[in-house]
């Protein structure tokens, strides 16, 4: 078992985990202190916090003035996330499919501009769909957001859906043909339950960044009926009047806890796609 | 017809849709509103033609007379005012007389208009004179129209004799729409302001690279092959915790490390040092942080990227060259590294594109700030066109900023395309039909 995990017994393996601690101590710290500081009190000028308290969860039960609440915030992130989500499974899985298996016009073509589009730094396009929203009245709706942002998903989940494809054995294709099903037919029946890992990894990916997105939600939809959790926090911090990190920690937490669970349960389909490039 | 590729393109037709909306359209507009001088002002639909009082300062410096003319109110005897005379409660035979005698009629005083008014037949008193020319009381200055043409029959219906030229011109300053411009890029090219941004940029995306994506990312690869899988899954799940987290929530765990009662001014105060925000105090302090905040999230990529390619060497090669003897470094040396070209093209080509458009941590962590020393590329542009204290946007100037960029990521990525052979991509399918 040890000579299975380590690369090798000959080299001591203690500076390069206590270097690799020491490097990694802020990160641990900056989350340790995210989660300790939102139920617990510290006195000014100490690092040790000394009472426990819930105070800093209250805006769970009471909303501040000139805030919307935090359960229509929450509803819109929901309905943002699943909304994005479904949107590029659906698109992405059909698209997929064609770039892999069917022989359409500009096929090549195509591909290639997926993977332009992939490389192709999106949010550099905002002012101008800014501005598109605005004339054709989308701006300030959970819609138009929802439909930009699954646009500039869309490329990394047709990407990956057409690399989950190619490692479908066209023989399952061809025993459904000779059956005599139609290629929808295969597709839908034969074809899709093979992928599924592919569309839990897209889908995850896509509920993840969707539920993490912040400027396009905060330029294109920052009315307060159609906020989601990130630009009210981002608001919550810019007001300087009531400065409280207990609260934006209190927030942050209830906001990054969705996100630290689909991790935790399926990390495993997501390291393949934050590997094969997502934006950062 | 055959079905396959009917089928096909049903089934790629949303996603076509979706990028020519979503992608193409902008990318094309990026461009159309890059010549324009748009701005919160001139609003993003076609503008109107408002004679303001400060379009008629423009006008005196060319057509002295007639500026002087349209501030000043004239007396047109029209139905609307016919109507508002009837609505008076006078004497019915005086706005019957005034409509039969002098509709269509222009006054170009009060006194004019007056004078007409008393000779009537009906012969109103004065203050009924007054009450009837107060009705017919029409000035050009603030009025809105909504076209060219409305505009000039307004100018005719009050009676200025004005030239087509002199029309122009008027319509020219009174115009408060946006209009075609190249302006935009001189004015970036010009800039001392747009200089630094370039220089801001390029620092900010070669620090971030070279430290963090490509040395940083290649230490944490290296540092996890040589400890025991426990462990090193540990470190990568950590390290992989910037990327997962909502930007929103990274950055304020950086704020609370950095502000003034926050862990590093409450630790620095243990040792006699006065609270301060460490973020923002200067521009050096801005910098290391911006390069930091965005250096742990970019490590991570590298590091699966290049743990993957490590995986890929075979473990024959580590075996083989310890029995030789050969130390870490000289594993490192020509084992790994070697081997690591590919992966570390692919991870700088990547992530200069992302970098370069990549705007927000920095706006959520210094806002460019202090003053502009942490200004990128892409934040300017969002500060110019989106959000600025100022609060008028300029959506024309903006656009032309992020071209730049659209430009850029074309053809760089265009370019990755032919490096990283996309020939081989494309097979083509096994079942005609």
């Amino acid at each position: 078992m040890a000579e299975k995990s380590q690369p090798s017994a000959n080299y001591s393996t203690w500076p390069v985990i206590l270097a690799l601690s020491i490097v990694s101590a802020p990160l641990v710290l900056m989350y340790a202190y995210l989660f300790i500081d939102t139920i617990t009190d510290t006195a000014a000028g100490s690092l040790i916090p000394d009472s426990f308290t819930l105070r800093h969860w209250r805006f769970l039960w009471e909303t501040p003035a000139g805030k919307p609440n935090i359960w229509l915030v929450t509803l819109n992130t929901l309905i943002f996330a699943t909304s994005v989500t479904t949107v590029i499974v659906l698109v992405s899985s059909m698209a997929g499919y064609v770039l892999s298996r069917l022989n359409v016009p500009g096929r090549g073509f195509f591909l290639a501009g997926v993977m332009v589009l992939h490389a192709f730094p999106s949010v550099t396009l905002i002012i101008a769909i800014f501005i598109v929203l605005q004339m054709i009245g989308l701006y300030n709706s959970l819609i138009g957001v929802i439909l930009v942002k699954a646009a500039i998903d869309l490329p990394l989940g047709i990407w990956l859906m057409k690399g989950f494809y190619d490692t479908v054995p066209w023989e399952i294709e061809m025993a459904g043909v000779v059956d005599g099903a139609s290629r929808f037919r295969v597709w839908r029946s034969l074809v899709l339950p093979q992928v599924r890992p592919g569309i839990m990894a897209v889908g995850l990916f896509s509920f993840l960044t969707a539920w993490s997105e912040f400027i396009l939600p905060q330029v294109l939809a920052p009315g307060s009926k159609v906020q989601v959790l990130s630009v009210y926090l981002s608001a919550l911090i810019a007001d300087d009047n009531n400065f409280d990190f207990g609260t934006f920690k209190a927030v942050g937490v209830f906001y990054i806890i969705p996100v630290l669970i689909v991790y935790a349960l399926f990390h495993k389909y997501l390291m393949n796609i934050y590997g094969g490039g997502s934006k950062g | 017809m055959n079905t396959s590729r009917m089928l096909g393109l049903v089934m790629i037709a949303p996603a076509a849709i979706m990028i020519l909306l979503f992608f193409l359209m902008p990318v094309v507009l990026t461009g159309v509103f890059s010549m324009t001088n748009m701005t919160t002002a001139t609003g993003i639909s076609g503008g109107a033609y408002q004679i303001a009082p400060h379009s008629l300062n423009d006008l005196k410096s060319t057509m002295p007379d007639i500026a002087e003319q349209m501030a000043q109110p004239r007396y047109a005897i029209d139905e609307a005012g016919m109507k508002a005379v009837e609505g008076l409660g006078l004497d019915a035979g005086i706005a019957t007389e005034l409509r039969a005698k002098h509709i269509g009629d222009v006054f170009q005083t009060r006194r004019e208009a007056e004078r007409m008014i008393k000779g009537l037949d009906q012969r109103p008193s004065t203050p009924d004179v007054k009450k009837i020319s107060e009705q017919f009381n029409r000035s050009v200055v603030n009025s809105r129209f909504s076209s060219k043409e409305e505009l000039f029959s307004a100018l005719d219906t009050l009676g200025f004799k004005l030239t087509d030229a002199q029309k122009d011109s008027v319509a020219d300053v009174t115009y408060t729409g946006w209009n075609w411009t190249t302006e935009n890029f001189s004015r970036i090219a010009s800039s001392p302001d747009m200089a630094r941004v370039l220089f801001n940029t390029l620092l900010y995306v070669a620090l971030v690279l070279v430290l963090f994506n490509t040395a940083y990312a290649m230490l944490l690869m290296i540092w996890t092959h040589y400890m025991p899988s426990a462990p090193a899954t540990i470190f990568r799940s950590i390290w992989l915790l910037p990327r997962i987290t909502p930007v929103v929530i990274y950055v304020l765990m950086w704020k609370w490390l950095a502000w003034d009662t926050g862990f590093i001014s409450v630790l620095m105060g243990k040792f006699g040092y006065p609270p301060k925000n460490y973020m923002l105090d200067n521009a050096y302090n801005a910098w290391v942080f911006v390069v930091l905040i965005n250096g742990f999230i970019g490590a991570s990529m590298g590091m699966l990227v290049f743990s993957s390619a490590l995986k890929a060497i075979p473990k024959s090669q580590f075996f083989a060259s310890e029995v030789d003897g050969a130390s870490r470094w000289q594993q490192i040396r020509y084992i790994i590294l070697p081997q690591m070209r590919w992966p570390i093209l692919f991870v700088t080509c990547y992530q200069t594109l992302s970098l370069l458009a990549s705007f927000n941590e920095i706006l959520l962590s210094t806002r460019g700030g202090p003053g502009k020393a942490t200004e990128v590329w892409s934040l300017a542009a969002y500060h110019t066109a989106l959000n600025n204290y100022a609060g008028n946007l300029e959506y024309g100037l903006g656009a032309a900023m992020a071209l730049v960029l659209v430009v850029i990521g074309i053809v760089l990525s265009l370019g990755y395309l032919r490096i990283f052979n996309y020939g081989t991509l494309v097979s083509r399918p096994l079942i005609e039909d």
